[in-house]
């Protein structure tokens, strides 16, 4: 079996996401390729682009495909169609960029828990009153992705 | 990097949380740095870029200093 073109591969993940709000399954993968779940795994963990696409590693199923994140979180980012699920407070307009909308994104205080709506437009800034805090050091971000 | 609705809420939640502070960044500052950070990777041309520029994006909306250094 051929293996898998990795620009091909990125192009499929990400527009399986916009279109479907989760990343696809390693499954969808080969069956996309026609290919084996096996080598559609090791394709992934391949993908030799920065930290923008990780893997969890028992499983091989896409954990986050930056900014999108693979399972709920607390920033949710609703679209015109589609809704998505961002990893953080800076990849919430990272979703609103790459998507190319206007979105709603639904979220809540970290500290107190108050639901709070932001509005983000990909070519207007975001008027609302609030504060993202980077708790870790850009030197650290990389250490553990999933913490910062 | 976690929403909060005002620097009293990161104060409170840091203290509570025993974490020390890091960077507070408005709102409109971090939607200019995720303009100037994501392109669109369905686009052929889209490849990772290398730590200098990352950092030059970094910089390019105003964040500069130790706390914002990348590793080397």
């Amino acid at each position: 079996m051929e293996g898998i073109d990795s620009v091909a591969l990125r192009i499929f993940v990400y527009d399986d996401i916009i279109a479907a709000g989760r990343p696809p399954s390693v499954a969808a993968i080969a069956m996309r390729f026609g290919t084996s779940p096996a080598i559609a795994r090791e394709a992934l963990a391949n993908l030799k682009i920065g930290k923008t696409i990780l893997v969890d590693p028992r499983s091989g199923e896409i954990w986050m495909a930056g900014p999108f994140a693979a399972a709920e979180t607390p920033y949710r980012v609703v679209g015109e169609k589609r809704e998505w699920w961002a990893n953080c407070a800076w990849d919430m307009f990272g979703v609103a960029m790459i998507v190319n909308e206007r979105v709603r994104v639904e979220t809540r205080c970290t500290d107190c828990g108050a639901p709070m709506t932001i509005l983000s437009d990909p070519s207007t800034a975001p008027t609302e009153d609030a504060v993202v805090h980077f708790l870790v050091p850009a030197r650290r971000w990389y250490d553990d992705i999933g913490f910062t | 990097m976690s929403i909060f609705r005002s620097e009293d809420h990161v104060l409170r939640w840091t203290r509570a949380n025993g974490h020390e502070i890091g960077a507070l960044v408005p709102l409109a500052q971090v939607w200019r740095l995720a303009k100037a950070w994501y392109a669109d990777p369905r686009r052929r041309d889209w490849r990772a870029r290398n730590r200098d520029e990352s950092q030059a994006v970094i910089a390019s909306v105003g964040l500069t200093g130790a706390f914002w250094e990348l590793p080397r």
